[in-house]
């Protein structure tokens, strides 16, 4: 195969442009997915703020019960895999789980580990530094945020439960969203680039074929079984018509040089005779 | 016997000298002219497995990469050292661009038939970017399109050296025929 003409044409064509093709689509894919974390995190960071506004006049007002339906109803929401407030010492004060309610976390839990690795805890993260991702109990791929629940003046002045002015975070808001459409969204992209690369690799490498059989390969044939049959023959037969312009001056130089020969051949038999 | 059958037997002894040293210089020439392109096939012969070579060492490193280089410093540890390392993303564009290049450059010497070493040198290219993406903590997400990367560049430079080598050593061998038949160096 690689010792033929159209081995040495198409081979290193083919790898290169296969290749290539596989490598473009690989890193599109990869920027596309970082892409879509990035939006899911901006997207779960900006419904942790929503939630986090909405239940402010209900904390400022210390209401429990309308706190706790507000977390429970976020909760119920599709795609929201949990949803939960955290006090300063680390235990569930309100959960859209009620299971969950009073349950101490692990400060070195994922998710916790990225404030409270030091002595003193962060109180300022980046964006996609409060993002985390993790299987759930069901194997369900979540995305989850960890909003820092900061102490402004308005709380620390407020008359009905007051918090000291200095301390900086009182509590933190986990919300977890399902990945599953993101993950559907990836996997439907994944097959239409598998698609896509396989169309145009045999758009390609089939047009490249086709193109060398037609001008190449097919008249270099012809221009083979010309010079093979014109040896066996004794007449011999005119060049094939219609021949590439670089072929048919081959062609057009064997055959006057095999012209002369004969030529000269009978010349000699005849002074031979003679 | 007479002077002069003498001076002729003694010129006849020493044109059949002549002759005949001549001849061993021929054949000692031939016999030169042969082990050179011995020597020549030879080395084709060696170099033409630089590209597979060069495919082994690159796929070590990929199988380094892939159990995420464990005898490497933690990523930490390095930025902390050097400074934040370049975005995934300019990564991915040099990764792009350098592909696109070592490409062209490899079927630009194809078609001169350029011998060129340049297989190691890319296996260090692909692994600069393995170890970019590892301090960059994007190698889990990018290591496929290093792999993809190494395998086409490599597999495109290992087909343009066999395939280099095959046809010099093909000449180089109906050289040595003409060499055997006639005594003389090849025509060019």
């Amino acid at each position: 195969m690689f010792a033929t003409l159209a081995g040495k044409a198409l081979v290193p064509v083919g790898l290169a442009v296969t290749g290539f093709m596989v490598v473009c689509c690989l890193i599109l894919y990869s920027v596309i997915r970082d892409d879509l974390h990035r939006s899911e995190v901006v997207h779960a960071t900006n419904l942790a703020d929503t939630i986090l506004k909405s239940t402010r006049y209900a904390m400022h007002k210390s209401d429990r019960e309308t706190l706790a339906t507000i977390i429970r109803n976020v909760g119920e929401q599709k795609g929201v895999d949990h949803v939960r407030i955290f006090n300063k010492k680390g235990s569930v004060t309100f959960s859209a789980n009620p299971g969950e309610i009073n349950r101490q976390v692990d400060k070195n839990a994922e998710g916790c580990i990225v404030c409270h690795k030091g002595p003193v805890p962060v109180n300022n993260l980046g964006t996609m530094q409060q993002a985390r991702t993790f299987k759930n109990p069901e194997g369900l791929d979540v995305i989850a945020i960890t909003a820092p629940i900061y102490n402004d003046p308005d709380c620390s002045s407020a008359a009905c439960h007051v918090h000291s002015q200095s301390q900086k975070v009182l509590g933190t808001l986990d919300i977890g969203l399902s990945r599953a459409e993101h993950d559907r969204s990836l996997s439907m992209l994944r097959l239409q680039m598998i698609v896509f690369s396989a169309m145009s690799l045999l758009l390609t490498i089939g047009g490249v074929t086709a193109l060398l059989r037609r001008n190449v390969f097919l008249p270099l044939q012809r221009l083979r079984n010309y010079v093979e049959s014109s040896s066996q023959k004794n007449k011999l037969p005119e060049p094939p018509p219609r021949l590439p312009h670089d072929l048919d001056i081959i062609a057009a130089r064997y055959y006057q040089a095999k012209m002369d020969a004969a030529v000269q051949k009978q010349y000699s038999e005849k002074m031979d005779a003679l | 016997m007479r002077f002069g059958d003498g001076m002729t037997a003694l010129r006849e002894q020493q044109v059949s000298d002549v002759i005949r040293e001549s001849e061993d210089g021929a054949d000692r020439l031939r016999q030169e002219l042969i082990a050179e392109i011995n020597r020549e096939i030879l080395r084709l012969q060696r170099f033409s497995t630089r590209g597979v070579l060069a495919m082994a060492l690159f796929l070590v490193i990929s199988l380094l990469a892939w159990w995420g280089f464990p005898f490497l410093p933690a990523p930490e540890t390095a930025t902390a050292l050097l400074g934040k390392p370049p975005s995934a993303r300019i990564i991915s564009i040099a990764l792009l661009v350098y592909t696109f290049s070592a490409l062209i450059l490899s079927l630009a010497r194809m078609s001169a038939g350029v011998e060129h070493r340049s297989s190691f040198s890319h296996v260090g290219f692909l692994a600069s970017f393995f170890l970019f993406y590892y301090f960059g903590r994007s190698l889990q997400e990018n290591y496929w399109a290093v792999f993809g990367a190494g395998i086409t560049i490599l597999g495109v430079e290992s087909y343009r050296i066999w395939s280099f080598c095959s046809e010099v050593i093909s000449k180089k061998q109906e050289d040595r025929v003409y060499v055997t038949r006639t005594g003389r160096p090849p025509l060019e």
